[in-house]
């Protein structure tokens, strides 16, 4: 069996030990562990699209609360229906929850490819000002959505989001984007990300590249949207704005762009940094800023990216 | 001669009130190797540009193989079997020598990139025999003890090579090569003579060489265009072009031989 699968097997089988002793830890950790595996998703998902196809996207927010919004709308209106209003049995509400969260992703990545195909022929910044802009109508529109609570938040979401489905959940992001891109086929991600007239010239076609990376970058963020919407049980339009995106794109710059362990550590360091600093209480977020800065200024290739960093890459010279 | 494979008939791209390239008509035969020379600015870069559709000609016509290629798109010409390499060296810097090479090796894949994911008998030995091609292919022009070094940690001369292997590795009929001299010394000049009649004889490909290296074109090629001003004003047999008295004027005259 090839490795990437024995692995995705081994975090399967883990995410279902850790559910099975979930009483015998601390909820606090539990918390915690929830919170590292959604950032996993997130990062690992844009990095995707923002490290390895190089496509700056700040609109990963945009594309969680769309998964967010729809399978908690699911679980809330669809819910009590077919599963009666005591909730019904435990597999009949694992298979309901499964079913939402896949609707909640499949409604992202719609949502992806009707943003991607027409603003992947932009590059760089102007790409990152539209998926900006798209995150932010997307916020307006659910503000303004008053069958999911408008401003005030869609409430009442059942608690279906356990361990194992954060755990497994992740193990398959990292799974998918690890065997695209470690394909023949996947090295045309990077290809599009260094050079799309070369990349072209032998084949690759970088607009269609770019369209995949971004639909799934898109689906997993709804998955994760879908998991942190049944683990908060109450969510609202300004907690997906746009700092939220570009809390994930800084997880994926100090990774190190296209660097998915490294990713995976960022993610997690980010999450634990404002618990660990909890007892400093009002200092957290001044010192969280300046150890970015500092990390930024002292790893700018990424914390966790070990490869020539891009300040130590050279171009080669006009021909 | 044998029948032309890729034609090019009054081809005109205008940027502007800027005419690049005026009514161009160019054939290249089946395994033929034509030389396009031209002073600096002349439009021989652009020509190239044209035909694997960075740029849509503002008149005329091209085809390859009988086919047009109006409006396709430079992977989809690629894909028809036109390979190329570029005047500033385009390798993927993040890619390491081998998998440069891959990359392109990867454009007539029959199993779906969703397999991929499932990574099934039919996927794994599709990987199997792209990774073979590139072990042979790097073997063929000695950059095999590289191909697992980053591509831009390749001297100069060997990134060229490299350009070359991974426009090969896409199986072209048809291999452009846009000053593969360029930058190069007198020895290294004499092994991409070598280089080019090793992928002629091996791959049986036409090529079409843009270049100013003199010495280069008339050793190599069996017939030669001379653009200027993005006019075609001659072509004919390097023995004849060599005398050429406007090809004379326009080019040699300016005592660019090197």
């Amino acid at each position: 069996m090839p490795k990437p699968h024995l692995a995705l097997l081994a975090t399967l089988a883990a995410a279902a030990a850790l559910a099975r002793f979930s009483d015998a830890v601390d909820p606090y950790y539990l918390d915690i562990l929830t919170g590292i595996g959604i950032n996993v998703i997130l990062a690992v998902s844009l990095n995707l699209v923002n490290g390895y196809t190089g496509q700056f996207s700040l609109g990963h927010a945009g594309f969680m609360s769309v998964g967010a919004y729809a399978s908690a709308s699911l679980s809330v209106f669809l819910g009590p229906r077919l599963l009666g209003a005591a909730g019904g049995a435990e597999a009949a509400q694992d298979a309901f929850f499964l079913g939402a969260l896949l609707a909640g992703g499949l409604a992202a990545a719609a949502a992806g490819l009707v943003v991607g195909i027409p603003s992947l022929r932009l590059r760089g910044d102007y790409l990152a000002l539209v998926t900006l802009g798209f995150g932010e109508i997307i916020r307006v529109i659910l503000q303004n959505f008053d069958a999911v609570g408008g401003a005030l938040g869609l409430s009442g979401i059942p608690p279906y989001t356990t361990i194992f489905w954060v755990v497994a959940f992740a193990g398959l992001t990292v799974f998918t984007v690890v065997c695209l891109v470690h394909s023949t086929y996947g090295r045309g991600f990077i290809a599009t990300h260094d050079d799309e007239i070369a990349a072209a010239s032998v084949g690759v076609d970088p607009t269609r590249y770019k369209i995949v990376a971004f639909v799934v970058g898109a689906f997993f963020a709804g998955i994760a949207g879908g998991l942190f919407a049944h683990f908060k049980l109450t969510i609202n339009p300004s907690g997906f704005d746009f700092t939220r995106s570009i809390e994930i794109v800084v997880m994926v710059i100090l990774g190190g762009m296209g660097n998915t362990l490294g990713v995976i550590l960022a993610a997690t360091l980010l999450t634990l940094l404002p618990e660990v600093l909890r007892p400093v209480a009002e200092y957290r977020m001044v010192i969280y800023s300046l150890l970015l800065v500092g990390l930024m200024l002292a790893r700018p290739q990424g914390l966790f990216n070990w490869r020539l960093g891009k300040s130590a890459r050279f171009r080669t010279g006009e021909g | 001669m044998s029948a032309p494979q890729l034609r090019l008939s009054a081809v005109t791209l205008r940027f502007g009130g800027l005419t690049a390239v005026n009514a161009l008509d160019l054939a290249v035969g089946a395994g033929e190797l034509v030389g396009l020379i031209g002073p600096n600015g002349a439009g021989k870069t652009t020509v190239f540009n044209l035909i694997t559709g960075v740029y849509q000609p503002s008149s005329g016509a091209l085809s390859f193989g009988g086919e047009g290629l109006a409006g396709l798109a430079s992977h989809q010409i690629a894909a028809r079997g036109i390979a190329r390499t570029f005047q500033n060296i385009r390798l993927f810097r993040q890619l390491s020598v081998a998998d440069n090479v891959r990359v392109a090796a990867n454009l007539h894949r029959a199993t779906s990139p969703l397999q991929s994911l499932v990574r099934g008998r039919a996927f794994q030995d599709e990987e199997a025999m792209i990774f073979n091609r590139t072990d042979e292919l790097l073997d063929l022009f000695q950059l095999a003890h590289r191909q697992h070094a980053p591509a831009l940690s390749l001297s100069y001369g060997e990134q060229r090579r490299l350009e070359i292997v991974r426009a090969l590795a896409t199986r072209p009929r048809l291999l452009l090569l846009d000053e593969p001299a360029a930058g190069m010394n007198p020895a290294e000049k004499s092994d991409l003579v070598r280089l080019v009649r090793q992928v002629r004889q091996q791959f049986g490909i036409a090529i079409l060489l843009v270049e100013h290296s003199m010495r280069v074109v008339m050793e190599l090629c069996e017939r030669i265009a001379v653009l200027d001003y993005g006019v075609k004003i001659a072509e004919g047999a390097p023995e004849a072009i060599r005398r050429d008295p406007k090809v004379v004027e326009a080019y040699l005259g300016e005592g660019r031989q090197s």
